[in-house]
């Protein structure tokens, strides 16, 4: 899964989606992540460069990691076409 | 190298519209302590959730509604209305600032004896009375208020049965401009019917009629329809005193006072639209005053208001049970305490606060309580901060009819608990357990 290249996002967490024309904001922890995200990194190597910059444990983050990845497909940031999918 | 500090990740949806008029509130609102004592204490000691009561607040505000009245008008009496809250501790409150009671069921009316008060202190409303609960009401002298004809031939056979007389009024329902119009309680003004009962009543020996009682409706909004409500019952006192030369000595005006709860589907907040208590005392005694009724024989003014002098003082603390996404990423909460503690949650946006400082960030989120089943509900949206399993919260404005139409239901209802005056936390009413609930069963045999 990745994020769709229809989205843009900018240095301040401003997002747009020229596909559905939405436009998002981020908030700092949401950019940092968003752009681990988009460089193709896994769950296990984010959460690990995370857990060692801020001040948070493995499982809050592992949580609100699942979170946001929910929130990125519903606003069709990344899409699944597999249902099944599991990454 | 130090930690940065963590926000949890969000991205939100820019979402161009009308701009709200009144904007985003400019700081989250978080209820850390109630009358000096912590949230976290009281969530520690008694457990969750748990309902909490302020004395400080019951007697202030007991004290205001009061005042508004007693500063406009000569006689006035308030009765505690049992059904919205009759734990004994909180009754006991009322009546020790002079309350009398005012119970519509046999139950409530062996509970007021039972705290103490005085049967020709008690006024009994509501259109469930057996022959039993009548015989109580008249042995102990309390008055009785007629809801319908056949309740008053009841009371005609079962005072010739005793040989007493009983003390009544009866209760009037009356167009004053509310809908919908409480037409299900009592005797209808406009048609006559209530003036064909006060003439039964002064024709039988053994009923002394001595006041009139309304009861328009509830979270009233408007003063102006007391106003109609007591002019239409000083209106049938001077009849009264016109055909039968008998002055009557009270005038009921029963209750329905709006509480500072917003209402579902109210567009501005009910903490800024509700009448105040001088509102409602300025509307009901200008008509009483300026009624034609000789300042002399001015009737005791009777007020039976319940929600709008608990509400504020009941508070419910609970904790999050877990956060979570809908199918469409709405965010959803789950708390601790469910529809079946919160009835006033079906008609109430209730506010729902954090107790303790949460992320800035606020959004959209429907809060569930624990209960399986799809209705339980208590608040549809709220932008509300994010908050962690774990974490307490705090509804307030939860001190009417919640903790008297409760349902037990899945689980053990909770501790109730009382601060006093000097900040002291008392338990009123335990937590139920498994022998609470066991103990009326029965197997067969």
């Amino acid at each position: 899964m990745e994020i769709v290249k229809e989205v843009k996002i900018s240095e301040n967490g401003f997002v747009f989606n020229s596909k559905t024309g939405d436009s998002f904001n981020l908030n700092p922890t949401g950019l940092a992540l968003i752009k681990l995200i988009s460089e193709g990194k896994e769950l296990d190597e984010i959460k690990k460069e995370f857990v060692s910059a801020y001040e948070v444990d493995d499982l809050t983050f592992e949580k609100d990691f699942y979170e946001f990845f929910t929130l990125l497909k519903h606003h069709q940031i990344m899409v699944q076409s597999d249902p099944l999918e599991f990454k | 190298m130090e930690k940065l500090k963590y926000e949890k990740p969000v991205i939100s949806k820019i979402t161009a519209g009308v701009p709200s008029k009144f904007g985003l509130p400019a700081r989250q609102k978080i209820i850390s302590e109630i009358d000096g004592i912590p949230v976290s204490k009281l969530m520690e000691e008694y457990g969750s959730p748990v309902f909490v009561f302020s004395e400080n607040t019951i007697r202030n505000t007991y004290a205001e509604a009061r005042q508004a009245f007693e500063t406009r008008y000569p006689k006035v009496q308030f009765a505690w209305s049992y059904k919205t809250n009759y734990l004994d501790a909180v009754c006991n409150i009322f009546h020790d600032e002079g309350s009398w009671a005012e119970v519509v069921s046999g139950f409530e009316f062996e509970k007021a004896l039972a705290i103490g008060v005085s049967g020709s202190q008690i006024l009994f409303n509501g259109p469930e009375k057996s022959e039993k609960d009548l015989t109580l009401a008249i042995n102990h002298n309390a008055c009785v208020h007629i809801d319908h004809f056949d309740e008053l031939y009841l009371l005609m056979e079962i005072t010739q049965k005793l040989d007493k007389k009983a003390r009544v009024a009866i209760r009037v329902n009356m167009d004053t401009g509310i809908y919908p119009m409480w037409d299900r309680f009592g005797f209808n003004y406009e048609n006559g019917e209530a003036w064909n009962a006060i003439n039964r009543i002064m024709l039988a020996d053994r009923l002394e009629l001595i006041g009139l009682h309304t009861h328009i409706g509830t979270y009233i909004m408007a003063p102006s329809a007391y106003a109609i409500a007591a002019t239409k019952l000083a209106n049938l006192l001077v009849a009264t005193h016109s055909k039968f030369g008998h002055w009557l000595k009270y005038i009921d005006l029963g209750g329905g006072f709006a509480s500072k709860n917003t209402l579902k589907g109210a567009y501005m907040p009910g903490s800024e639209t509700c009448p105040t208590f001088d509102d409602y005392a300025e509307a009901i005694t200008n008509a009483l005053i300026s009624s034609e009724i000789p300042h002399e024989n001015l009737p005791t003014l009777f007020l039976e208001t319940g929600r709008a002098l608990i509400d504020d003082a009941g508070y419910l603390l609970t904790t999050v049970l877990a956060n979570k996404r809908s199918s469409t990423g709405r965010r959803n909460m789950v708390i601790d305490a469910g529809v079946n503690l919160l009835f006033t949650s079906f008609w109430y946006n209730l506010g729902v606060y954090p107790s303790k400082s949460p992320s800035e960030y606020l959004e959209e989120t429907t809060i569930y309580g624990p209960l399986c089943m799809n209705i339980d509900v208590i608040r549809d949206a709220i932008n509300f901060p994010h908050v962690k399993t774990g974490d307490q919260l705090v509804i307030e404005r939860v001190g009417a009819y919640n903790v008297t139409q409760w349902m037990q239901f899945i689980t053990y209802r909770p501790n109730v608990v009382l601060i006093d005056l000097e900040g002291r936390s008392h338990v009123i009413k335990k937590k139920e357990d498994l022998e609470t609930l066991k103990n009326k069963e029965v197997k067969p045999e």
